[in-house]
């Protein structure tokens, strides 16, 4: 173990993190609270032989991303909010296409312009959510500058091995604040890497929807057809036919739903049978709500990491138990939504909301409002 | 574990102490984090900047309570009223903070800093009364290597040297 | 029957043939004067060329016709998924083909910075003044009085010169054809696929739509296509014209040519300043 220590943002860590995990084409358009990422890309990348560029707006950014990937690079973006927004339609062009990519969003207070350096948790469902039509799709949550590095090494490779768009839900606390960060040496760093076709299989299909086609690079001599119309195994667009369109939308669903063993990731803190009370959560509030319940033997506390695909059968069994889950977020709630889903109606879930400002939740707040 | 805010007005240097101040610590093998809260624009704005600092890693950084808030400004002060009653040890500029804080000393730092021609590193003074009052010993040659990258060294090394020798007539502990 | 064969089919896709362009279209046309470009220049397989399109009819062009990589991307971003295809494989020659409305409207802006830069790359826009593939609808390019279903009574807006616009960028190539002047088209592909091989390359294709420009004019496109001899002239001709005679014509010829270093080469250089 030779790990190398540094002090440095949530932002700068993800880009150090996305170097190591092979990422070598970024394109962007700088914003607040994200842009950090953009200069040390800027910075990193011509030394370590890729590409950067600076892109005329986030439209621009996330379909040079896709030119990118296809022609075989790592490829990422970083945005905020209102970039994100932007973004959606390249996002739902690379759910369609299965191009690999990573879309970081520092998320801060919104909608619109919101607050550009006040954090928040407001875009869950945008994530999710944020493209028309039935598309899925891999979202990721760091808590930490830490595991900023750490998990987005496991974004690439995400979306490395389901050729698929992974983004990556950061925030302005997150992404400013300078921590403590270990960089892992690259022989420590395990990466996986998008499946070459071996002869002519489809590039847009597979018989078993879990197992993603395989990818060429560009002038391979494929003669590859990339369409965001619906298309065929072959890539031949087919706009008329019923199976053709249904074929591929399942199959683009259950790609990601059916790998949610290898995807769903998330933290456990206590003991989930034994307790009374839970906390669920995603990002940096997951920090405070730890401190909140330290030496409190009748909490759980549940922190997803992978925010999409959810594990709604595992959250239920976590959840089996308790008769009070705390929700704290950043927003004025979202992931609530979700526990909600999952736990019978006298079960009380209370939201503990805040945002704006640039105010985190404190401990103080989730202990007072996990006295019910 | 450990906590030192700043509270001014952009254009202060705020950030740049919570920076710097995190730097030194993380220099002399601590786990450290470091926060701020700022507008957009450079100048005007209140900015918060913060450093929390232990022997083992941060596990929470959304610190209440502060061991030391050093306030170098009025408008800071009222944005994060809460944040500086609650602060253990509470030191505002006699100049530029006008309100009353209760439990706060005031000290005349602008005043001096001014007196001695570095009011602009005014936030490199607040930096080393702060490893003063918190009696962190042996960091002004982790801070003296920090400066040295930095431009402005003379003016900046100045100011923080002011810094130690302020005296504060209160039970803070010192070095 | 090989021995007989068009030559442009060995770089089509035969079995989507025939295409779903309309009777007439003159898609078809760009098509050839693309083909016999490069088997003049003695291109005679695509492997390392990547097409890249939008959304439009022109779009269908490269997908699924061509016989080669394509990406057939969204409505006015094939720019964008280009330069990235180009910036990630400099090695890979890269040609847009779109319409005038998603070059220059919806991807108005990618156009303009992708010539800003004198981005490596070849883009054909096939200018048929309308939105044809949604049944006709005004263009940024449509004559101005031209009635269309979004502009029932005379379309009130001027059309942008897209040509001249881009002959004030840094773009290396700017040419533009009327869809009867087959010669000069080729040539000018030959020009930028041959010759010059850096920096941006532009070429405009005036070729209205035969349906919904042409048969509302009650006109046959071969009428149309006598009507475009005449109409069609030279920069120099032009030029020698009194002002208030020019209106009547298009100008047609190449607005720009350098041979200045494209983006890639700039690039390069800089990363050499990155790694000193």
């Amino acid at each position: 173990m030779c790990m190398k220590r540094m002090l440095i943002s949530g932002n700068e860590a993800v880009a150090y993190g996305a170097i190591d995990a092979g990422c070598r084409f970024y394109a962007g358009y700088p914003i607040t609270p994200s842009s950090e990422i953009m200069h040390m890309m800027a910075k990193l990348l011509p030394e370590h032989g890729g590409v950067f560029i600076q892109a005329e707006d986030e439209l621009a950014a996330i379909n040079m991303l896709i030119g990118a990937s296809w022609a075989g690079l790592k490829a990422m973006t970083a945005t905020s909010g209102p970039g994100f927004s932007l973004m959606q339609e390249g996002i739902g062009y690379a759910v369609m296409t299965e191009t690999p990519l990573v879309v970081v969003d520092v998320m801060r207070a919104g909608p619109a312009t919101g607050q550009a350096t006040k954090a928040a948790q407001g875009d869950l469902m945008q994530a999710r959510w944020g493209r028309h039509g039935d598309q899925y799709l891999v979202v990721l949550a760091p808590e930490s500058p830490q595991e900023a590095y750490d998990l987005i090494i496991e974004a690439f490779n995400i979306s490395e091995s389901l050729r698929t768009p992974v983004v990556f839900l950061s925030d302005e606390f997150i992404g400013h604040g300078r921590e403590v960060v270990f960089r892992k040496d690259p022989e420590e760093i395990q990466l996986v890497e998008r499946r070459r076709p071996s002869d002519h299989e489809p590039l847009f299909g597979s018989d078993d929807p879990r197992i993603p086609p395989p990818m060429p690079r560009l002038g391979d001599g494929y003669y590859v057809l990339v369409t965001g119309s619906t298309h065929n195994e072959y890539g031949y667009r087919d706009v008329h036919s019923f199976e053709t369109h249904y074929r591929l939308v399942k199959r683009l669903k259950e790609k990601i739903w059916g790998n949610i063993d290898k995807i769903f990731k998330y933290e456990v803190v206590g003991d989930p049978e034994g307790a009374e009370k839970a906390v669920v959560c995603f990002g940096s509030t997951c920090r405070s709500a730890k401190e909140a319940i330290e030496g409190m033997d009748d909490v759980v506390l549940i922190r997803l990491i992978t925010l999409w695909p959810l594990n709604y059968d595992l959250l239920r069994k976590l959840l089996s138990n308790v008769s009070l889950i705390l929700v704290p977020e950043l927003s004025l709630g979202q992931l609530i939504y979700d526990v909600q889903q999952v736990v019978d109606s006298d079960v009380k879930v209370i939201g503990v909301n805040k945002v704006g400002g640039g105010v985190p939740i404190y401990p103080s707040e989730i202990k007072e409002a996990l006295k019910g | 574990m450990f906590s030192i805010a700043y509270l001014g007005r952009g254009g202060q240097g705020i950030v740049f102490a919570a920076t710097i101040t995190a730097e030194a610590l993380y220099e002399k093998g601590y786990y450290v984090a470091q926060l701020q809260n700022y507008g957009a624009s450079v100048r005007g704005g209140s900015v918060l900047g913060y450093v929390v600092a232990d022997n083992k890693p941060i596990k929470n950084p959304f610190v209440e309570v502060f061991d030391v808030m050093i306030a170098l400004h009025e408008e800071g002060l009222k944005r994060w009223k809460c944040l500086v009653e609650k602060s253990k040890k509470i030191i505002v500029d006699e100049k530029l903070v006008k309100s009353e804080v209760s439990g706060a000393i005031k000290v005349p730092l602008s005043s001096i800093a001014e007196e001695e021609g570095v009011y602009q590193a005014l936030n490199l003074v607040a930096v080393r009364l702060a490893f003063k009052v918190l009696g962190i010993t042996g960091i002004d040659e982790v801070m003296d290597k920090l400066l040295k990258n930095r431009k402005n060294y003379d003016l900046n090394k100045k100011a923080y040297m002011i810094g130690k020798e302020i005296v504060i007539f209160r039970d803070f502990g010192t070095e | 029957m090989s021995g007989h064969e068009h030559p442009s089919l060995k770089y089509m896709r035969k079995e989507v043939l025939p295409t779903a362009f309309c009777p007439g279209c003159f898609n078809g046309i760009v098509m050839n004067a693309l083909f016999q470009a490069f088997e003049e220049l003695e291109i005679l397989d695509l492997k390392k060329y990547v097409f890249v399109s939008g959304i439009g009819c022109s779009s269908w062009i490269p997908s699924p016709y061509i016989k080669a990589d394509s990406l057939h991307t969204l409505h006015g971003r094939a720019i964008p998924v280009a330069t990235g295809v180009k910036l990630a494989n400099p090695d890979l020659e890269v040609i847009v083909i779109g319409g005038d409305g998603d070059l220059a409207s919806i991807g108005g802006n990618h156009l303009l910075h992708a010539a800003r830069r004198n981005m490596d790359l070849v883009v054909i826009m096939i200018n048929n003044l309308v939105y044809g593939m949604t049944r006709g609808q005004a263009a940024p390019t449509t004559p101005k009085g031209m009635i269309t279903p979004t502009t029932p009574y005379g379309n009130p807006e001027e059309p942008m010169d897209v040509a001249r616009l881009l002959a004030s960028t840094n773009a290396n190539y700017v040419a533009k054809w009327c869809i009867s002047q087959y010669m000069f088209l080729k040539n000018s592909f030959k020009k930028v696929l041959g010759e010059i091989k850096r920096g941006f390359r532009f070429i405009e294709v005036y070729a209205p739509c035969t349906t919904f420009v042409i048969r509302r004019e009650n006109k046959t496109p071969g009428q149309k296509l006598k009507e475009l001899m005449n109409t069609c002239i030279g920069l120099e001709k032009l030029e020698k014209m009194p002002r208030e005679e020019r209106t009547k014509y298009i100008p047609t010829g190449v607005f720009k040519e350098n041979d200045k270093p494209g983006f890639i080469d700039n690039y390069r250089q800089y990363v050499s300043i990155s790694k000193r």
